[in-house]
């Protein structure tokens, strides 16, 4: 019985993992027979799909919501743009660049790294503060992250263009580029949350005082999940900038947060399952809003649904799902097999009173 | 070797939780820890573990300093507290709850989980290991507890009130666990408990607070036969 019972939860282990690889896989491949217009929008869904796990790393395993890692994203879209960028395009939109940032041309994969470090850099400089707090007051030393982040990159004319554009990105991001990097996210978050940092880290999001009673040493475990959350929105912020082929900072601020935050609450944030489904989930739901906004044209008349619904809608599934399923569509618990004993039955005993 | 408390006080505001308390553990010992509510007992136990700094006083390990170093560290050094409430990790399963304390130690994770395994098993929990702690009923959290603690390795183990909500026959099984655990792990065993007759039958020596300072402190036939120990209980009329 126990060397039986042993087996099966340690194969079970990975198949989450196998399945949400899968399921992504099976999307992009779909999108490849798809029209442009929609290819397009599922490449943008892998992208924010990207971010979203970015985001689960660290909110996800230590159960602290952090509304900054659009910053991250934005450290990474602007660190890649500078490296990767034609010197001849850097000439016309940032005279004022050091000289030695002028010059350099790297390659997309080495741009995107250099993103990704930056973002993961500012995050262990910033979180070393803190990651000393705990529930709201940490959650709103975030949302300053990202405020720090707009208004900086907003100003600094000479390096980041401030208010304008920067144009004449190398556009390498495809479908394929985008799904490449969305299961390499997901594979790096789940190593996380099953290594040995992740296990403790979630251990202290289902009780602080407990896990230190168990030796956890819950800020470093936290800085080391917000270091690798902000590497993985790095990436995420750098596939948008070179799918687009442009960075403006206004894309990196408010509306963006609330979009990847109701990803997450949407999808669960208490797993990674929960973080691939919101993402896909509200993809699929805003790219059909999308499509009843534009509407349909019967002889010379367009029936179409009002602008602006498919917000009213994210923000409405929002509102209800935080009110009937708090743990969102995944429900805390991670895929399994629809058949077999794969992954631990979840039956609840009521509690005896005490 | 022993774990002890050297003259603490502790106070909140104008209450004084512990006043000039003294007490020492020894290693294999299980000691009793009694007294009426608001006696100071969890103010104690929470001293003992570093979640509480003494105002006055010290805690030595083995004669090493300990006063105002974090939780963390008291656990690390072998001092293991548990919960009045157990306080497991309920969005992790049963075996997750006990891979922390042994993945906190520094083994890798499957080192962990086939420890973890074989301590839910002598707790008569392996069939519950892959699921949920939410999941636990009421008992079963309790010895998932135990097992939680044990992952650890304490040298001192700390139980407050590990007997309330238990029927007898539960509260009987809990007794052997313990003297098991105190022969298999050789550690000291501090407990808190109102429940009388598990504690005379339990424990070697009984430490008594009564209104945050020792009353008493002896052999169990020692502390039944004392009047100020009575007089805590029953109230000052009796005297």
């Amino acid at each position: 019985m126990s060397t039986r019972g042993s087996a099966i939860f340690d194969g079970g282990r990975i198949v989450p993992l196998l399945i949400l690889i899968a399921v992504v896989l099976a999307l992009a491949g779909a999108a490849e027979f798809a029209p442009t217009v929609v290819q397009r929008r599922i490449t943008q869904g892998l992208i924010n799909l990207v971010a979203v796990v970015g985001l689960y790393v660290f909110v996800g395993n230590s159960g602290v919501l952090s509304f900054g890692n659009v910053a991250f994203m934005a450290i990474g879209a602007y660190v890649s743009a500078l490296l990767t960028m034609p010197a001849a395009a850097k000439g016309v939109f940032l005279p004022d660049l050091p000289a030695f940032l002028a010059a350099t041309e790297w390659p997309g994969l080495a741009g995107a790294l250099a993103g990704g470090a930056a973002a993961a850099l500012v995050a262990l400089v910033a979180g070393f503060p803190l990651m000393r707090l705990s529930g709201i007051s940490a959650s709103i030393a975030t949302f300053a992250i990202l405020v720090v982040s707009y208004v900086v990159l907003g100003n600094w004319t000479s390096v980041t263009g401030g208010q304008n554009s920067l144009m004449g990105l190398p556009i390498y991001v495809g479908l394929w580029t985008a799904a490449g990097w969305a299961v390499a996210a997901i594979v790096v978050a789940f190593l996380h949350q099953e290594s040995r940092s992740g296990l403790l880290l979630r251990a202290s999001r289902e009780d602080e005082v407990a896990a230190a009673a168990s030796g956890v040493h819950m800020v470093s475990h936290r800085l080391a999940a917000f270091v690798i959350s902000a590497f993985v929105s790095g990436i995420a912020g750098v596939l948008l900038a070179h799918f687009l082929g442009t960075v403006r900072v206004e894309t990196f601020y408010l509306d963006l947060t609330f979009l990847i935050i109701a990803m997450l609450v949407i999808g669960g944030m208490r797993s990674l399952t929960g973080a691939v489904a919101g993402a896909i989930v509200i993809t699929l739901l805003t790219e059909l809003m999308r499509l009843a906004e534009i509407g349909v044209t019967v002889g010379d008349m367009t029936i179409a649904a009002p602008g602006g619904l498919g917000d009213a809608l994210l923000a409405l599934l929002m509102l209800l799902i935080i009110l009937f399923r708090p743990n969102g569509i995944a429900g805390g618990r991670e895929i399994s097999w629809p058949f077999g004993p794969a992954t631990p039955t979840t039956e609840t005993q009521p509690r005896k009173p005490q | 070797m022993e774990l002890a408390a050297e003259r603490v006080s502790v106070r909140f505001g104008g209450l004084v939780a512990n006043d000039d308390v003294s007490l020492a553990i020894a290693p294999g010992e299980v000691l009793g820890l009694i007294g009426p509510n608001g006696a100071g007992k969890t103010t104690l136990v929470n001293i003992l573990s570093g979640f509480q700094r003494p105002h006055a006083g010290a805690i030595r390990l083995a004669g090493t300093e300990m006063t105002g170093r974090k939780p963390g560290a008291f656990a690390r050094a072998g001092i293991v507290r548990s919960f009045q409430a157990v306080r497991l990790f309920r969005g992790l399963t049963v075996s997750e709850n006990v891979e922390v304390g042994l993945v906190g130690r520094g083994l890798g994770r499957a080192e962990a989980r086939r420890r973890a395994l074989a301590l839910l098993a002598d707790f008569d929990l392996l069939h519950r290991a892959a699921q949920p702690a939410s999941a636990l009923s009421y008992g079963e959290e309790r010895r998932a507890g135990l097992a939680r603690a044990l992952a650890l390795e304490p040298r001192f183990l700390l139980l407050d009130e590990p007997a309330a909500g238990l029927a007898a026959a539960e509260a009987e099984e809990l007794k052997r666990a313990i003297l098991s655990i105190r022969e298999r792990h050789g550690c000291g065993i501090l407990v808190i408990e109102h429940n009388m007759a598990l504690v005379m039958s339990l424990c070697d020596r009984i430490h008594v607070l009564g209104g945050g300072r020792t009353i008493a402190s002896g052999r169990p036939d020692e502390i039944r036969a004392d009047p100020a120990v009575r007089t805590a209980y029953l109230g000052s009329t009796a005297a």
